[in-house]
Order: structure tokens, then C-alpha cells, then sequence
């Protein structure tokens, strides 16, 4: 008896081993708790707040280039407006009313091959949710995957599980973006109508039928079509008009249409 | 366990987190190779420390690491089966003297037997830590050759620490 006992006082390591190795994996595998994924990742405050301080730095040696940008997408936003005719601002406004717009800022990204997410400065006591659609104004980024109270981590367009429905600019033939790994400049829609009119360099747009994100949100633009395998559908190649690489503000956007579209899903469910 | 050691350790887990969730996460060579530099700590654990300390120090040093690169679990787990194995891997190179406190580095284990060391230790940390990662695994091929670079790049940020650490040794000798 004695023997056993210094057995494992002398072994005890290997106890601790099996414990923090098992510990380790759970947290690995077994995550489905949104709070405890809000807290393992960089959307928990203390890590937020360190990513945001290197943010902050990298983001001052940005800024000509920066107001540049937001110079453009000013002016591009007031040549629209001076466009709208009396009646489309009355429409304009009644749909603006019921979508809201949320600017934020990204304080982490990884662009790696095999998964990418990017940490942005907003969450949920700024009103972001899981699975509102997020961009840029260069085009489509991805959808909020975790919320923590002050962060949220974003799924971009450049992650295995991130589908977003689009179609041809112009055109009603739409399918589904996914992204197929590998160049972070390329994705795939792979289930587009045998009879769409699609060419090389037509611009690709959100589809708006879910309310993930509005209407005509620039996706990227056809740079190759070939027929699928079944022979049903066509493989459209998509070079993306967003570079995630080089993203520093991005709008995220709620829509509260949001309840009564995924009330009517459930119900067909 | 004394003081000193314990909060010099604790300066080094914090240097080494900010060192790699800040800076070295951000290297992504030809999208695949990243350098995971902050087992370096692991590497030099000395002969002084218990096995269940080095495991924990370990566990605490990989947690930090996740908790600040959106992969719960994945460096925590890599980290403590490589803190397993350390002792064992110092053993294959020199034999242990049992008074004296023995920290692996250039001086104490010769240049050729520490390089050994530390490419042994970078590999077996870095195999299993894409091979969780890559989980369900997919193409061996691309798997190990994101081990076999990132571990390299691994292996000369820690000489070039050794090597800063030695000199800065011998200027205040």
C-alpha cells in the first residue's frame, strides 16, 4: 500500500499531464458555448484591448492613405444622393429605417490559408449579433461569427464555411460564394443556372434575399466560367473586389427584418 | 520555489505572448509558415524544476497564446505534450549532473548537441501542433511542409535569441 502511495506521489506529473492535455482538447473540440468562445478568443476584453493598441499604432502611420479613402467613398456617396429623384429618397428612407449601419474598426486579421478571421472593435453593447453580414466599401467581407461585449470576430469570405448568396449585376441568375481555399484573391460560385448570360469581368453583387446583407453589395467581378461536372450548372470563378488583407474599417450591418425572416424560416423548418 | 525564478518565468511568459500574438502571428510566409518562437521558454525550462511545474508553466504559457489567437485549446495542448517530453529530450544530449541546476543553451551543451536539441524540440511541438490543427486531416503533403518550414523559421528566431542572450551574458561577465 505504502509502495502504491509512492507510486503515484512520485508520478503525480502524469496525472497533471493527462488532465491539462485533456483540458486542452476539450477546449479544442468541444467548443460550442458562444460565451466560453467569446472569452477563449481575441473577442474577450483584455485580448481585445492589447489588438487594439497595436491597431491604433499601425493605423497612425496610415492615415493620409486612409482619409484618402474616406474622402472617396464621401464623394461617391453624394454623387448617388444628388441622383435620387424626390420620390426613390421617399422609398430610400422607408428602407433605411428599417436597416441599420454599424462602422467599426479591425483590430486583428489573419490571413492564413487554411482559416482566416478578423477582430473588429464593436460588439454587443454596440448592437452587433452573430450572423449579420459585414463590408466594406470596396465590397463583401464576411458575417459576424462570435460576439463578445465590446469585440466581435468576423467570418470573411475567405473561410471554408462561409456561403454568400449573390448574383450577375443586371441580371436574376444567382448561386452561392464559397471559398475553396488557397489564392486569397479567388473564390467560386459553383451551383450558377446552366442558362445564365455570364462573361468575363461582369461584376458579381449581393442578391439581398437574405437580411444578411442589403442589395447590389459588390462581391467581385467573373474571371472564368466553365460547366460543372453534373452538367446542370455552371462553375463561376470570382476574383474578389475586396483585399481582406489590407482592410481597416468595415460597416456591419443589422437589419430588423432580421426577427420576422428567421421566424418564417423556423416555421418552415 | 523562490521568488526571483518564479517572477523572472512570469516576465518571460508575458514578454514571449505579447512577442508572438502581437508581432510573430502576423508572419505568414507563402501562406503557410509561421513562426511559433514562444516555445523558446520551454526549451530552456532548467533541471531545478519539478515536471508538474513545467507542465503547468507550460499549459499557462499555451492558454495565453490561444486566448489571444482565436484557437482555443490548440497551442495549450501542443505546448504541454511538448513540456512533457522536454526533460526527456535534454537527457538525449548531455547527462545530467544531479547538484548542479542545468540550463540548456550553447555554453552548457556545446553549439552542436544544443542545435540538435532545439530542432528535435521545434519539430515534435510543431508536428503535433498542425496535425491538430489540420484535424480533419487532409493533404499530408501540405501538412508537412508547413511543419517542416515553420520549424525551421522556429529554429533560427531561437538562435538568434541564444545568441543575444549569450553575448549579453558575456558584456555583463
Amino acid at each position: 500500500m505504502r509502495s502504491l502511495l509512492d507510486f503515484i506521489v512520485k508520478h503525480s506529473y502524469v496525472f497533471l499531464f493527462i488532465l491539462l492535455e485533456t483540458l486542452s482538447l476539450v477546449l479544442l473540440f468541444g467548443f460550442n458555448d458562444r460565451q466560453n468562445e467569446a472569452f477563449m478568443t481575441s473577442a474577450n476584453t483584455m485580448s481585445g484591448t492589447l489588438l487594439e493598441w497595436r491597431t491604433g499604432v499601425e493605423h497612425y502611420f496610415g492615415l493620409r492613405r486612409e482619409n484618402t479613402a474616406l474622402l472617396e467613398e464621401n464623394a461617391r456617396l453624394r454623387s448617388l444622393l444628388y441622383e435620387l429623384t424626390d420620390s426613390q429618397c421617399v422609398e430610400t428612407e422607408r428602407a433605411l429605417s428599417s436597416e441599420g449601419v454599424i462602422a467599426a474598426r479591425v483590430i486583428d486579421n489573419t490571413i492564413r490559408k487554411d482559416d482566416n478571421y478578423i477582430t473588429i472593435d464593436k460588439g454587443e453593447r454596440d448592437g452587433i449579433a452573430p450572423g449579420m453580414g459585414v463590408y466594406s466599401p470596396d465590397g463583401v467581407v464576411g458575417s459576424v461569427m462570435v460576439t463578445g461585449n465590446r469585440y466581435s470576430i468576423i467570418m470573411p469570405v475567405l473561410n471554408g464555411s462561409t456561403s454568400i448568396s449573390c448574383k450577375i449585376k443586371g441580371s436574376e441568375s444567382f448561386g452561392f460564394l464559397e471559398w475553396q481555399g488557397g489564392d486569397p484573391y479567388v473564390a467560386q460560385i459553383s451551383d450558377m443556372p446552366y442558362h445564365s448570360i455570364v462573361g468575363i469581368g461582369d461584376t458579381i453583387v449581393t442578391t439581398g434575399f437574405s437580411s444578411v446583407f442589403p442589395e447590389n453589395i459588390p462581391v467581385g467581378k467573373v474571371a472564368g466560367v466553365e460547366r460543372s461536372s453534373n452538367g446542370y450548372t455552371l462553375k463561376v470563378k470570382v476574383n474578389l473586389a475586396i483585399d481582406i488583407s489590407d482592410l481597416r474599417w468595415v460597416y456591419v450591418h443589422s437589419s430588423t427584418r432580421d426577427a420576422e425572416i428567421d421566424g418564417l424560416y423556423k416555421q418552415i423548418k | 520555489m523562490g521568488s526571483v525564478p518564479f517572477i523572472r518565468r512570469l516576465l518571460t511568459l508575458v514578454l514571449l505572448t505579447v512577442l508572438q500574438v502581437l508581432f510573430l502571428n502576423r508572419i505568414c510566409l507563402f501562406g503557410y509558415v509561421t513562426p511559433l518562437f514562444y516555445i523558446w521558454m520551454i526549451a530552456r525550462f532548467d533541471s531545478s524544476m519539478s515536471r508538474s511545474s513545467i507542465l503547468t508553466w507550460a499549459f499557462v504559457l499555451g492558454l495565453l497564446i490561444d486566448m489571444f489567437s482565436a484557437t482555443p485549446g490548440l497551442n495549450a495542448a501542443s505546448a504541454t505534450l511538448l513540456a512533457m517530453f522536454q526533460p526527456g529530450l535534454v537527457k538525449l544530449f548531455v547527462t545530467l549532473d544531479r547538484h548542479d541546476v542545468f540550463v540548456p543553451g550553447f555554453m552548457s551543451m556545446g553549439g552542436r548537441q544544443f542545435a540538435g536539441y532545439l530542432l528535435l524540440l521545434t519539430l515534435l511541438h510543431h508536428t503535433v501542433y498542425f496535425i491538430l490543427r489540420s484535424i480533419p486531416l487532409g493533404d499530408w503533403s501540405v501538412l508537412a511542409l508547413k511543419v517542416v518550414f515553420s520549424a525551421l523559421l522556429t529554429f533560427i528566431f531561437m538562435l538568434v535569441a541564444e545568441h543575444v542572450s549569450v553575448a549579453s551574458g558575456q558584456k555583463h561577465s
